[in-house]
């Protein structure tokens, strides 16, 4: 994958421009018939047309799942500007909460309709769609305006080369942890190595404090532990290598289970930690909300979680502080390298061309500014707007994704649904104690072979 | 006289058992639905906090927006007409059916009743994709209306099997009698049966009610624009991608309770009656 | 009685019944073939092929996915769930429902609130049983919140986060959830009952227990064997509240059929094998029905054919 960090200003100096939207309809074809190579071209073609005063009317469907405000507000606003702007364009908004968003999207989709715009986050899921022929390939689509936007977060949109989707969003896991509690147990710099955490951990414990809250009822949580030890220890190569070509028999990942049970082995968790959900009731949220669990391994959008399980529920505690994952002593993987993943959109096979020209306008500087602004964990990906972040626990989650020279996507949605399933299930045997490094290395690679 | 005092005693100490027992039982019931109840005065800090303390302090909003939200009635209303549909149609659709199965012998009976029963063997979530491409087709999407009908044809193998034997306890000689009065097949099933059978067809009014006010699956496939949402689906506005708002979440669907109770309450009566004892013994 | 006609009048009724027969079954006929037959064929014939439910259905496999769900130790260990679920409702909940049907078919000070109560975890929707119950199991939750209370703090253990404890807790939770559906057919059951006959029992010296025993519940059989045998089913479907409740774990310790079938075809995309489990789990209730239909409810549809009363 391409290195995130990039000269911020250099980009920025890309023209932007929104007056680049009044390209529009000019085709006049709302539905591009055949297979998607067949519309590729007319929106290459409609992306150099100049708008024609007389456009056709066109309609996009569109699925999101910022179904709460103010992200809510903010979309409809933005589609509202750009029907203003574009009077023949109809955009047809459908929100949906996130889980609901999935089951309704694959009935879509199976059902050989899917949406001209929807949520999507990159990796296999999109593959799959992919290789169905049920998303554009818009990579002529956006050629002249790729660079606006982060490169590694383009990578997880890209399938063969070829460009399906468009992020506007990435985070980074790093473990978030109570600053209070900390220096409670008298732990003065934040863990760097993994040593380093195991110490803290028995440093927490010995001051009569849970060292970590673990949602193990929502198996993903676990297998963000298990997939940044990997990172460590395999590195970009091994990590690339196994997702591409599904041989997962490195001895690394054994490894990294080996350093997952030394922790496990300190017994760090909350009590009950298996059948925590992530959040809600009696969740890891909540947990470390109240104060039972020091730690927490988990994305950016940890503070507005934990914030929502409290009295607070606008303001993330400020006891909340950040540090990135430790590095691993003998790995492959720098200490810089992150795991993470984010929110972007796919085309549908058959969205009119006016789409790839309203996603431009969901992405662009103006728009990812606004959404900066907002701190509600949606980290822009569009180069130069980063700085519209003012939450300092965002900021320092922004200051860690700069500083990552490579980004693996969650292993859950870097694979297939049913290999990434079969990943946090085999992590899981580990913190439960029913399986073994070897085992749940041996599971995954027996199943990615399939 | 000591046979009915020891008879008394006996009947006093059944009472008193009676009520003890009940309240036990009454306690273990209520208990986790007042949870839900005071849930909903809460906020998500004290849930996490606290779960079992009482609400401290008492928080309003959670109720007090969602009674004044515009959202909430309409999916009230939405709730309404599809459960009303619904219930209609499946009361009567299997009360139709189940009166032959009970009542008639004819060639392929028990075929016909064991393919009605199969509905009830196979998981319906598999069948949700065929069902929706089968409503694309016959235009019947995001339309209220429209989803009752798979709501009401998965309804009716529960119904005609409850209905089916209560049916078969009518006494025939009050058929015999009604044949004789020049009563129609129909008439008879309209006039008398039907009737007779007010408890079991309240019951199974209020299970088609409560089965299709709680339906997930199907509205949230079927349904597209916001305002023909039904109640279970408006629920799911209350958690985003990372954040679940449990407080919320319990006094909405406290509140969306309420209808379906009442429902209940209203059968309730049928269920309670006494008319139809005699006249069942015929 | 009119069972003994003639053989010429008797085929003219018959086709006259016939016809109304068929008038008397179409509209749910129809109903039911294009609504849920039609799907569920369709959706059967998914369980054939390797398939994500996003490409064309191409990659026929035969019985591939029935092969390997049948030899899955996962899916092996759903269905021992799934028959604890069964044993438990027929030795516990059912008999439960039965007992509460019977002290409320009584009149009494306060029975209609009583009914009331006991009837609405029933209409609670099953994720919001699942938070409640969350709440009241998880740690400093009500549970362990009564027991150190009483001083029994050591008995308390976070029972939904055991492998060995999450079915028990589960059932309990079950439960409370749908003995209300039982109680409320039995319930009606009962109001069928002409009361009479208990009071003839009774001036004949019965005690109140041999009037239930003897004159009550036997009368009630029909509707207990159709309570029986929706509890049977309905243990086999088992899904929504265990899915929102555990998902199906801790490590697929409360897996049911339905959990798998649901985990795998719509969570991992692999709707072909997800199929196939729900084609099992089709076959399992087929056979569960059909026996339970030839042996039990058999006796309720004898009457029926042969045409006389109790």
């Amino acid at each position: 994958m391409s290195p995130l960090r990039r000269a911020a200003g250099l980009l920025a100096a890309t023209a932007l421009v929104s007056a680049a939207c009044a390209t529009g309809g000019g085709s006049g074809t709302a539905t591009p018939a055949g297979p998607s190579a067949a519309p590729t071209a007319s929106q290459g073609a409609s992306a150099t047309a100049s708008a024609a005063p007389s456009a056709a009317a066109v309609e996009i469907d569109w699925y999101h799942i910022q179904n709460n405000d103010p992200g809510k507000a903010l979309w409809q606003e933005l589609a509202d500007e750009y029907t203003a702007e574009h009077p023949n364009v109809t955009i047809n908004l459908n929100v949906n909460e996130n889980e609901a968003f999935k089951t309704k999207l694959a009935t879509l989709v199976q059902s050989n309709t899917p949406p001209d715009l929807f949520q999507s986050w990159g990796g296999g899921g999109l593959r799959e769609q992919v290789e169905a022929g049920l998303v554009q390939d818009i990579t002529a689509g956006v050629a002249d305006w790729q660079d606006t936007i982060n490169p590694g977060a383009m990578g997880m949109y890209q399938v063969d080369g070829k460009q399906y989707g468009i992020p506007f969003d990435l985070g980074l896991v790093g473990f978030w942890y109570n600053t209070d509690q900390f220096e409670d147990a008298g732990i003065t710099e934040p863990p760097a190595t993994w040593a380093d955490l195991l110490t803290a951990v028995q440093a927490l414990k010995d001051a009569g404090l849970t060292p970590m809250a673990l949602a193990g009822g929502d198996t993903w949580t676990g297998a963000f532990y298990w997939a940044y030890l990997a990172v460590r220890e395999c590195g970009q190569e091994g990590m690339d290598n196994a997702v591409v070509t599904g041989d997962w028999s490195d001895p690394c990942f054994v490894k990294a289970g080996e350093d997952f049970v030394e922790l496990i082995e300190t017994e760090p968790f909350q009590e009950g930690f298996l059948a925590a959900k992530w959040d809600g009731a009696g969740s890891g949220a909540a947990s470390m909300a109240t104060g039972n669990g020091a730690m927490q391994l988990m994305g950016q959008w940890l503070p507005g979680t934990v914030a929502a399980n409290s009295d607070d529920p606008e303001n993330p505690p400020e006891w909340l502080g950040w540090f990135p994952f430790p590095s691993v002593d003998g790995g492959a993987g720098a200490a810089t390298d992150g795991l993470g993943g984010g929110n972007g959109f796919a085309v549908g096979r058959d969205a009119p061309p006016e789409t790839i020209d309203f996603l431009r306008f969901l992405v662009s500087e103006d728009a990812a500014n606004r959404w900066g602004a907002l701190n509600t964990g949606i980290l822009p990906t569009t180069v130069g707007t980063e700085g519209s972040v003012t939450d300092p626990q965002l900021v320092d989650v922004l200051a860690g994704r700069a500083e990552a020279e490579f980004v693996q996507l969650y292993l859950d949605q870097a694979t297939t649904p049913d290999l990434g399933a079969a990943i946090n299930e085999a992590v899981a045997t580990l913190y439960a104690g029913t399986g073994t490094p070897e085992s749940v290395a041996a599971a995954i690679n027996e199943f990615a072979q399939q | 006289m000591a046979n009915v005092g020891a008879s008394r005693v006996r009947n006093a100490l059944f009472v008193v058992f009676r009520y003890g027992l009940l309240l036990v039982i009454a306690a273990a019931i209520v208990v986790p639905i007042l949870f839900a109840v005071l849930g909903g005065f809460k906020n998500a800090g004290q849930i996490a906090a606290s779960p079992i303390a009482l609400p401290n302090p008492w928080i309003l909003t959670n109720y007090v927006d969602a009674l004044t939200s515009e959202s909430f009635w309409q999916q009230l209303g939405n709730s309404a007409l599809v459960a009303a549909v619904t219930t209609t149609l499946v009361v009567l659709f299997a009360a139709l059916a189940a009166f032959v199965f009970a009542r008639r012998a004819f060639p392929g009976r028990e075929v016909a009743y064991t393919l009605f029963t199969l509905g009830l063997l196979f998981p319906s979530a598999v069948a949700v994709l065929p069902l929706f491409i089968l409503m694309r087709d016959l235009g019947l999407l995001d339309n209220p209306i429209g989803l009752a009908l798979p709501q009401a044809a998965f309804g009716l193998p529960l119904t005609i099997i409850i209905l089916r034997p209560f049916f078969r306890n009518i006494p025939t000689e009050l058929e015999d009698a009604a044949a004789i009065d020049g009563c129609s097949s129909f008439g008879f099933f309209w006039r008398i049966l039907l009737p007779l059978s007010r408890p079991i067809l309240a019951a199974v009014a209020v299970l088609a009610v409560v089965s299709s006010w709680n339906q997930f699956l199907l509205p949230l496939v079927m349904l597209n624009t916001e305002s023909n949402w039904t109640l279970p689906l408006g629920v799911t506005n209350f958690s985003t991608q990372y954040t679940t708002d449990t407080a919320r979440i319990l006094a909405y669907t406290t509140l969306a309770m309420i209808p379906a109770l009442a429902v209940y309450v209203v059968a309730e009566r049928q269920l309670v009656g006494g008319l139809t004892a005699g006249s069942v013994k015929g | 009685m009119n069972s003994r006609l003639n053989p010429s009048r008797r085929d003219r009724l018959g086709r006259e019944r016939l016809t109304t027969i068929l008038l008397f079954l179409l509209p749910a006929l129809i109903l039911y073939a294009i609504f849920v037959l039609l799907p569920i064929v369709q959706a059967m014939r998914f369980s054939f092929f390797d398939w994500n439910g996003l490409q064309p259905l191409t990659d026929f496999v035969g019985l591939d996915n029935y092969v390997r769900a049948l030899t899955n130790s996962v899916f092996q260990g759903a269905v021992g769930h799934n028959v604890f679920v069964i044993v438990l409702s027929l030795a516990i909940q059912i008999p439960f429902a039965l007992g509460l049907a019977l002290l409320l078919s009584r009149r009494f000070k306060g029975r209609g609130v009583l009914r009331l109560l006991f009837f609405a975890p029933y209409v609670i929707a099953e994720v919001i049983t699942g938070v409640i119950w969350t709440l009241m199991l998880q740690p400093n939750g009500l549970a362990d919140g009564l027991l150190t209370g009483a001083g029994l703090g050591d008995l308390y253990s976070p029972w939904l986060a055991d492998p060995n404890t999450v079915m028990a807790a589960m059932f309990v939770i079950i439960s409370w959830k749908y003995f209300g559906f039982h109680m409320i057919l039995l319930l009606a059951g009962l109001q069928q009952i002409p009361s009479e006959l208990e009071e003839a029992a009774a001036i004949d010296g019965a005690t109140r227990f041999q009037a239930t025993r003897y004159v009550v519940l036997p009368l009630l059989g029909p509707t207990l064997r159709v309570s029986v045998f929706l509890s049977m089913i309905g243990a086999l479907q088992l899904f929504d509240l265990i899915w929102v409740t555990t998902g199906g774990g801790p490590v697929n310790a409360s897996n049911t059929m339905a959990t798998y079938m649901f985990d795998w075809g719509f969570e991992r995309h692999q709707l072909g094998y997800g199929s196939a489990v729900a084609v099992i789990l089709f076959i399992f209730a087929l056979v569960v029905g059909l026996a339970y239909q030839r042996w039990v409810l058999r006796r309720d549809v004898d009457g029926a054919l042969t045409g006389g009363a109790a």
